[in-house]
């Protein structure tokens, strides 16, 4: 916890986030029982009678307070994965679970932050898509719009709060749809591709402020990409999937592996390079990202 | 005088359009207001003066000031506004009567696989068909009556309205409904809070087209009925003042239908701003 605090002064800086996401620095440690277990999950459509796979068999399990990654070529289902255990998709096998309850139907405990620029509500404020959705969770309505304005300014957009999203860059809509999937105070947020539609540059900045606001609220995320580069500067484990029907290659622990220039990070790099090699997928396409 | 005119021409960048303008006392850069504000009194005066020199009968053509002396004359004695609340109150009775129809059949259109059937076959068969063509046989099932009208308007609005209607709820973004039923919503408050704030763009458009249909078909249909010798609304009147030979009456109460038409089409265009437009669904004109 200390060495945290000291690789992350936001997080000690403000103490008044942590006691509005409700995330206690107790629960950022990745421990205890698992918060998300995907147990043999199978995926796949019935067209006929016959089982189309998607996924194979797929086993993993999330810890409070880990930045866990979906990484695999494109088309091998990660994002029908996620899509999963947002609850959008009945698995045809297998079960997943959330502190120890089978799934059911979407809901607001697993937030979603889409790559889609247009998640945004069009037809409400950057500061009334985060209320709204405060709104119909449960919260009050003076609440939701104070909690709102906390979340907006996490992530940098006060000055935005009364824009419409036409209004908005890409970057700043995926900080909103961020912003309002943190508001919810979710058990974990489940982040498909979220950057994937950015420039390199605005790409890089919002993965340092995940980074940043992922220590301050202590929040579990799910992050699903193609980008090694990505996952490495995100991730504390890396689920590498294969090529589609999908299986669990590996599954790499990079908690330690953070600044870019070591020679641990270029080893592992080579490490999930060659892991996707094997899967066909374009090495340099995959590495620089 | 020519190295003055070098110097404006430099320090003013000017696009191509401005600089051909500029010889004539740049029209172009003239607000479009103004423009048109010129346009037309140049037009309604080029009326008065052929119908002032040409000698024109009365009888078949009217001069601006006869029209404009008719048409206060008709709103001061209240016969053009009460022939105007007749056809209005017909229209919106229609328009009602329409939404509510499409209102139902986009409901199941959207729901199950044979509304959506149903809706497309009714509507890609009687869309093509002008609204008017059914006056006949709605006189024969509902006599020279308002509801003969009624019905003729409702099915001339109904079918834009569905069909837009029922796109727009079709091609809803699925990233924002899946948004949606991430924070938990479901059935009803899904479509209120969601759907349909989604497929507004869509369903503005259907209306506009609608009350366009409404419009042109119930003047249509009022024309008629003043032949047949009924009715009250403004297609009578234009009927009723032509067969007494009031000729500046029948522009008078073409310049109320026209008038009336863009008041309306105005209200669409303001409610657009205030919704589609500026949340960026739709782009502005």
């Amino acid at each position: 916890m200390k060495e945290r605090e000291e690789r992350h002064p936001l997080q000690s800086s403000d103490g008044e986030l942590d006691r509005v996401t409700g995330l206690d620095s107790s629960k950022t440690e990745t421990s205890g029982a698992p918060l998300l277990i995907v147990d043999h999950v199978q995926l796949g459509y019935v067209v006929e009678g016959r089982t189309n796979v998607a996924v194979e068999e797929v086993s993993f399990e999330v810890r409070r307070g880990e930045k866990i990654i979906l990484l695999g070529p494109s088309g091998c289902g990660k994002s029908t994965l996620l899509k999963a255990i947002a609850g959008f998709i009945e698995p045809v096998g297998g079960r997943i679970s959330i502190e120890g309850h089978e799934l059911v139907r979407p809901g607001p405990d697993r937030a979603v932050v889409f790559q889609e620029f247009d998640q945004l509500f069009p037809w409400r404020t950057v500061s009334d898509n985060v209320a709204y959705a405060l709104r119909v969770t449960g919260k009050e309505k003076r609440e939701a719009e104070a909690a709102a304005g906390r979340f907006i300014e996490m992530t940098g957009l006060s000055h935005a709060a009364d824009r419409y999203p036409h209004q908005l860059s890409g970057g700043m809509k995926q900080r909103v749809a961020i912003a309002r999937a943190l508001a919810l105070e979710p058990l974990m947020l489940l982040m498909d591709e979220p950057f994937g539609s950015l420039d390199a540059q605005t790409r890089s900045r919002l993965q340092g402020e995940l980074n940043e606001i992922a220590t301050r609220t202590g929040v579990t995320i799910l992050f699903v990409t193609h980008s090694i580069q990505e996952a490495l500067l995100i991730g504390h484990r890396i689920v590498v999937l294969g090529q589609s029907p999908s299986k669990v290659e590996e599954i790499v622990d990079v908690r330690n592996v953070e600044d870019p220039d070591t020679e641990e990070f270029i080893e592992v790099r080579r490490h999930l390079r060659e892991l996707l090699a094997g899967e066909g997928e374009d090495v340099n396409h995959a590495v620089f990202e | 005088m020519q190295s003055s005119s070098e110097a404006a021409s430099s320090t003013t960048p000017e696009t191509p359009r401005a600089r051909k303008g500029a010889s004539w006392l740049r029209w172009s850069s003239l607000p479009t207001v103004i423009r048109r504000s010129i346009l037309l009194v140049a037009i309604v005066l080029l009326w008065q003066i052929y119908v002032s020199v040409s000698g024109v009968s009365p009888l078949l053509f009217s001069s601006p000031v006869d029209i404009a002396e008719a048409f206060l004359e008709g709103w001061i004695s209240g016969e053009l506004a009460g022939a105007t609340l007749v056809t209005l109150q017909i229209l919106g009775l229609g328009m009602l009567i329409g939404m509510l129809v499409a209102a139902v059949l986009t409901t199941f259109a959207t729901w199950t696989q044979i509304g959506d059937d149903v809706l497309v076959l009714l509507t890609s068969m009687l869309n093509p068909l002008p609204a008017i063509a059914i006056l006949p046989l709605a006189i024969l099932w509902f006599g020279l009556s308002p509801a003969a009208l009624v019905f003729v308007i409702a099915n001339a609005v109904t079918w834009p309205i569905a069909i837009n209607v029922s796109t727009g709820f079709r091609t809803v973004n699925p990233t924002i409904l899946m948004v949606g039923r991430n924070l938990g919503l479901r059935g009803f408050r899904l479509v209120k809070d969601v759907l349909m704030p989604a497929a507004l763009p869509h369903t503005i458009s259907g209306l506009k087209t609608g009350w366009a249909f409404g419009w042109r078909t119930i003047i249509a249909a009022e024309l008629v009925f003043g032949v047949a010798g009924g009715g009250g609304g403004l297609g009578y009147f234009i009927n009723d003042a032509r067969y007494f030979l009031r000729i500046p009456e029948v522009f008078a109460g073409l310049v109320t239908i026209a008038l009336i038409g863009i008041a309306l089409d105005a209200v669409f265009t303001w409610i657009e701003r205030r919704t589609v437009i500026r949340w960026g669904m739709k782009s502005g004109t």
